[in-house]
């Protein structure tokens, strides 16, 4: 049962051209008895998980717990399809593929407008997939619940616009103040106008900021008139 | 993360590719072209009774840091006629190179998988629309141009000395061997479409 199972875990027959003869392969693993009847993809795949442990596969490494044969026939079968290594946070889908919680959530968040499974290409989506609790899972909280880790970011500097950003915040600043307070319109406006001199001088002068400065007073000038005719039309 | 992913997950393919049947039979190859697992070098081998049969064909691959959520990218280093592979350029049109890509796909299916394209061309999708119309109009006179191209550039077994002779004939004339092979391939061997299509 093991050796079938496994192969369609690590071996996805994603094309109809993967013609894999796993179980004609002689077996010539000495080093690892138990395993008699496996095929060589279930022997590699043992092997990076065990041989070169991985930095963050705690399992692999523990010397101690019960029958660490048993455990190693076993671990190969629940290698999460996305990033080959044992499934942390394991789910399943309903079409019975297996992965991280994290990399399947990858995945569905590259691909949002075709969701589909990465091994058969069933349709799957976020609601149906089975969080999946082993007896000593720490605590048997849904994985899905759960913060995923931060999208992989493109790499991209900004360019150096500190400028243009501090008068963009006062901006913002004197919009959020305008909308509040219409009924103290006048104040607020003025007290938006200190603030302009406030960050003027704390950056110390720069004339096109000082330009800009004055540009966006005298805009709220203007917008502030008309809301006072209009208030007094009104 | 992305990167880690990305290198961790090429370090075990690339050892699961180390170790599969393929490789004992010699029909597909990987190997690292830098350092940091993002750059690597594929090689195929014509599939039996195709046009390529008894070819090696040269591929690069450059691994995107959010693969595997993304395909790799791939393209032919050795040239080839073939309808869905620019005979120009290298590069591939085959679905699970774009949309059709799986996370769960491999390095190793992706070989496989082009290895599958040469077998079974789909000239109503190319990329190399002139050989498309060859395979389709053609198709005897695609066979041996396909078969000529994996003698010269891919070390197949089948010569065809009139070919040579005329691609030798465009030399002369100082057009440089390449030019002159494509340009013949497009135009059925017909000399004298070549040239004016060259000069
Ligand atoms: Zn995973
Ligand atoms: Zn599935």
């Amino acid at each position: 049962m093991s050796s079938s199972q496994t192969t369609t875990v690590n071996d996805p027959h994603l094309d109809n051209t993967t013609t894999t003869n796993n179980d004609t392969l002689p077996n010539n693993n000495s080093q690892e008895p138990s395993t008699s009847t496996d095929s060589s993809q279930y022997r590699s795949s043992t092997q990076y998980s065990f041989k070169p442990p991985p930095e963050n596969s705690k399992t692999s490494t523990k010397p101690d717990l019960d029958d660490n044969e048993e455990e190693k026939r076993d671990d190969s079968m629940y290698v999460c399809n996305i990033c080959l290594d044992i499934a942390k946070e394991s789910v399943i889908t309903m079409c019975g593929h297996l992965f991280c919680w994290p990399c399947l959530n990858c995945w569905l968040e590259t691909k949002p407008q075709r969701q589909l499974c990465p091994v058969c290409k069933a349709a799957i989506s976020k609601d149906k997939v089975v969080p999946l609790y082993g007896r000593n899972n720490e605590k048997q909280q849904d994985p899905r619940s759960k913060k995923s880790p931060p999208r992989p970011q493109a790499q991209r500097t900004e360019p150096d616009n500190s400028q243009n950003y501090q008068g963009f915040q006062s901006f913002g600043d004197a919009g959020f103040h305008l909308s509040f307070g219409i009924g103290a319109f006048p104040f607020v406006f003025f007290g938006s106008s200190f603030n302009f001199n406030d960050i003027r001088q704390r950056n110390g002068q720069n004339g096109s900021q000082f330009e800009e400065d004055q540009f966006l007073s005298k805009v709220f000038l203007w917008v502030a008139i008309i809301f006072f005719c209009w208030l007094i039309l009104a | 993360m992305a990167v880690n992913m990305a290198v961790s997950r090429i370090k075990r393919e690339f050892k699961e590719v180390l170790k599969s049947d393929e490789i004992a039979q010699c029909s597909i190859k990987l190997e690292l072209a830098n350092d940091n697992f993002t750059e690597l070098r594929g090689e195929i081998a014509g599939p039996p009774d195709t046009p390529y049969e008894k070819g090696t064909f040269l591929l690069e691959i450059h691994v995107p840091e959010t693969y595997p959520f993304n395909p790799p990218k791939v393209k032919f280093i050795t040239k080839i006629w073939h309808p869905n592979i620019s005979s120009v350029t290298g590069a591939i049109c085959l679905d699970i190179l774009k949309d059709n890509w799986a996370a769960a796909m491999t390095l190793r299916t992706v070989l496989l998988s082009l290895q599958a394209l040469l077998a079974a061309a789909e000239p109503d999708d190319p990329q190399d629309a002139v050989v498309a119309s060859q395979f389709k109009d053609n198709y005897e006179m695609f066979c041996k141009t396909a078969k000529h191209w994996t003698n010269v550039y891919a070390k197949g077994p089948h010569k065809f000395p009139d070919f040579d002779a005329k691609v030798q004939r465009l030399r002369d004339m100082g057009v440089n061997d390449f030019d002159a092979r494509a340009a013949l391939s497009r135009h059925n061997w017909d000399i004298n479409l070549a040239t004016n299509d060259i000069f």
